[in-house]
């Protein structure tokens, strides 16, 4: 009788509350688009610095600026963050970043910097360098401990999606947050439009009527936004390279970026870069721009993001290590350096499902203990965030 | 042998690996149990082929999930796309 397979661990950052990381940045967070020079020059001169830029900030109102200030508070408290310093134009956004990261990380020493107050470039670079450096030396100190795969909470994202993606790199990115679920952790997925046509199925595993009522809302709203700006969503897909690919309805399109998120049922629906409250399998309303997304994925908490990848994209996340995983052999072969896990075997006899699965689990362990992923080792991340309103 | 791909046990098609020539035998893969089948016609890569009979007006299965409806009746071994299906969201 074969043995139950034991749920593997890794090595990570064990916080005084709140789930382990499997970095220790130091974050410089930038709150606004105009701090962002700044922000990479903080992350030239500091050897331990990870900078994180953003996307607008700047006249934001209501909705969007909230928005704006969650996503990247929540990215400053992120778990793979050991300590933060937010950099922002004026005192107002950088203390509002700084309160959310507080509020979401109590135990996390964070620094709010306003470069209007501090004056200029010069001396603005000079604080953050001289609180980088002690912060630095306050991180050096922390040490990785055996931690539970229960404890993860992992992104699932699409992305450069081909005919092999919703047959294989989907379903085993699927199989491997089902393993994350049933261990006690979650898996929070989105793309709001990539459900449209079958969000009546995906109601159907919601854990409650609430949810599932939801689930339904969210790919109205998409489509009816769609049909604001004159596009037809439900009627142009799927569209005629999807038709050629071999997709014959929208349910199986949207049926096969689903499957990313596994089998069990949905527990809870959250907005841009909202924390869930609950664990399990989360559906996050969030655009499915490959960057916005990720972006959304990691400030609700994901420890790490798998990126399922068909025709390839080289993009990761700065402070969410972003896996990806491909099931095509010419772009595990033509874009092998932004290629984390090749699952392309299945494609062509030499590896079963059960095997990509097992291989998926084991770089995601690995990269929770501190193995750099390829957008980490080649510096492709980027964060940005979406906007909730027209700019004015 | 060529492959194809049933993604759920209660599935009627399975997604064939490369191009499919007719009255070429296949080999089924993703259940507990491999099996066989022979296409009776040309099926593309990454596109879907029957597994069993399906009568016209009866539900297509993908991953376990209706992705449609049969506008005829679809014999085993055949090729199963925007010919023979459609969506049931209009």
């Amino acid at each position: 009788m074969a043995r139950k397979k034991a749920t593997p661990t890794f090595w990570g950052y064990r916080r005084p509350e709140g789930p382990p990381g499997g970095r220790n940045h130091l974050a410089i967070v930038s709150g606004m688009d105009n701090s962002n020079p700044i922000v990479r020059r903080i992350g030239s001169l500091v050897r331990d610095a990870t900078p994180v830029n953003t996307s607008f900030g700047r006249a934001l109102m209501g909705e969007d600026e909230a928005q704006h200030w969650r996503v990247m508070g929540h990215t400053a408290a992120h778990p793979n963050v050991g300590a933060a310093i937010i950099v922002s134009l004026e005192p107002k956004s950088a203390n509002a970043i700084a309160e959310v990261a507080a509020r979401t990380s109590p135990w996390m020493p964070i620094e709010a910097v306003n470069i209007q107050e501090i004056g200029g470039t010069l001396s603005t670079t000079s604080h953050v360098v001289e609180l980088a450096t002690k912060l630095s030396d306050y991180l050096a100190t922390a040490k990785r401990v055996r931690c539970e795969m229960g404890e993860l909470t992992i992104g699932a994202e699409c992305g450069g999606s081909d005919t092999t993606s919703g047959v294989i790199s989907n379903p085993v990115t699927g199989m491997v947050a089902d393993r994350v679920v049933e261990a006690g952790g979650s898996v929070i997925f989105s793309e709001t439009l990539e459900i449209v046509g079958a969000e009546h199925l995906l109601a159907r595993r919601a854990a409650d009527r609430k949810t599932a009522r939801r689930i339904i809302d969210s790919a109205r709203r998409a489509v009816d936004y769609a049909e604001s700006i004159g596009v037809d969503f439900i009627g142009s897909n799927p569209a005629p390279d999807n038709i050629r690919g071999g997709l014959s309805s929208i349910e199986e399109k949207s049926l096969g970026a689903i499957k990313k998120a596994g089998s069990h049922p949905i527990v809870e629906i959250v907005g841009v870069g909202e924390r869930p409250s609950k664990k399990g399998t989360i559906f996050a309303d969030a655009p499915c721009a490959g960057v916005e997304n990720i972006s959304s994925l990691a400030a609700s908490g994901a420890q790490a993001i798998v990126f399922s990848t068909g025709i390839g994209n080289p993009i990761g996340h700065p402070i969410s290590p972003t896996i990806k995983v491909t099931g095509n052999p010419r772009t595990a072969r033509t874009m092998a350096e932004n290629i984390d896990v090749d699952i392309s075997g299945v494609m062509e006899g030499t590896m079963r499902i059960d095997e990509a699965r097992d291989l998926l689990e084991k770089e995601l362990t690995a990269v929770m203990s501190g193995k750099l992923t390829t957008s980490e080792l080649l510096g492709e991340t980027e964060l940005t965030v979406s906007r909730a309103a027209l700019s004015l | 042998m060529s492959r194809a791909l049933v993604m759920h046990p209660k599935d009627n098609v399975a997604t064939v690996l490369e191009d499919i020539a007719p009255e070429q035998n296949l080999e089924i893969e993703g259940n507990e149990k491999t099996s066989t089948i022979i296409a009776t016609e040309a099926i593309p890569f990454g596109h879907k082929i029957a597994l069993r009979k399906i009568r016209s007006n009866a539900n297509v299965l993908k991953y376990g999930e209706v992705i449609g409806t049969a506008t005829q009746e679809i014999p085993v071994g055949s090729h199963v796309h925007v010919h023979n299906i459609k969506s049931t969201r209009g």
